[in-house]
């Protein structure tokens, strides 16, 4: 018994330090038009020019909507109407030798412009869409999407 | 007005029913575009059907479903562009502006150049809006990795110190160190290299 608390204690307090990666930013919403909002957790949250983003986080935007995203390494993001992307995964530690992109395009449009994660490790960035991953070789692209919503699951 | 909204809304109907028809059917057009240094990467596309790379400006790729091969490469011209991508396109923030401050070997002592460079950053973070500016120290690969990570923070810091002084609020000041992780001119270990011996300055 003794032991099992301890074990409980000790992972209560290594808590913080496991899902550190995954807590903090990966970069900053910059412009933002019409309805846009964040969704994290399945929850919309009011976005603003400024606002953090998460690793899971969803951008999603009404028929007037668009909005932007500058990640921590230069990354830029952005969607259109009627759309939304998930940050699945983005690390970004050059120091450790860690990183990685991807995001998913659910539905609309997207357009892209690669960052230094693109440079430095090209083969770990993906722009996925329920029909077709895209590898990324540098600089700029835009997708479009058309059909069905896909459901986040 | 009312027939601009009729007009609208029955287009938005049209595209819905067009959507629903296409149940199960989803479909893609991806364009690459000159980045703003005018050059143009490489995307790979690829799905259970086959995989197919392009690397020309305006060079587009269609693909109808996840089990069907991406279609042969095409040129879009730039009215497609505009009308199917334009939103998304015209919502895309100017890049970052990077300045790159140099060091004193093994120091984080600034050379003389590059404190009048730190001169010329103060009025762009005013003039840019900028949201966040990120100090992230680096150096060569001299010295060990981790000496070298606590150098480039050194580094990093010494600038942060600097534009506080100068008035500019630490609270969108990020500091971060790459270390000898993310070098400018690549070199084997343990070389001693001028260019790598750097503070990067980002606004975004």
């Amino acid at each position: 018994m003794k032991i099992l608390i301890g074990i409980v204690t000790s992972l209560c307090l290594l808590y913080p330090f496991i899902v550190n990666a995954s807590d903090s930013p990966v970069g900053n919403v910059k412009t933002l038009k019409g309805t846009a909002s964040i969704i994290r957790n399945k929850t919309p949250l009011e976005a603003k020019s400024g606002s953090e983003l998460f690793q899971n986080d969803s951008l999603k935007t009404g028929a007037d909507g668009s909005i932007s995203v500058v990640f921590k390494d230069d990354t830029l993001i952005s969607i259109g109407p009627n759309s939304e992307l998930l940050i699945n995964e983005f690390s970004f530690s050059p120091a450790e030798g860690k990183f990685s992109f991807v995001a998913r395009l659910l539905k609309g449009t997207s357009a892209y412009v690669s960052g230094i994660i693109g440079k430095l490790s090209p083969q770990n960035v993906r722009f996925e869409t329920p029909v077709a991953n895209i590898g990324i070789r540098g600089t700029k692209f835009a997708v479009k999407l058309d059909g069905d919503d896909e459901v986040i699951r | 007005m009312n027939i601009a909204r009729t007009l609208f809304i029955s287009v938005f109907l049209i595209l819905f029913l067009v959507s629903c028809a296409a149940k199960n059917n989803r479909s893609m057009v991806v364009v690459l575009l000159p980045g703003s240094d005018g050059k143009t990467g490489q995307i790979v596309v690829s799905n259970k059907g086959g995989s197919r790379l392009i690397s020309k400006p305006e060079q587009a790729i269609e693909i109808r479903s996840a089990n069907v091969a991406p279609s042969e490469p095409f040129t879009m011209n730039i009215e497609k562009i505009r009308d199917d991508f334009g939103e998304a396109l015209s919502a895309l923030p100017s890049p970052p502006i990077h300045f790159i401050l140099y060091f004193h070997t093994g120091t984080s002592i600034i050379t003389e150049e590059s404190r009048k460079l730190l001169a010329k950053i103060l009025p762009e973070i005013a003039s840019r809006k900028t949201m966040e500016v990120s100090v992230v120290g680096h150096t060569d690969t001299e010295g060990t990795r981790k000496m070298n990570q606590k150098l480039g923070m050194e580094r990093a810091m010494e600038i942060k110190n600097l534009l506080v002084s100068q008035g500019i609020d630490p609270r969108i000041i990020e500091v971060t160190s790459h270390g000898e992780g993310n070098l400018l001119v690549k070199t084997p270990d343990g070389v001693p290299e001028p260019r790598n011996r750097r503070v990067e300055v980002i606004l975004r």
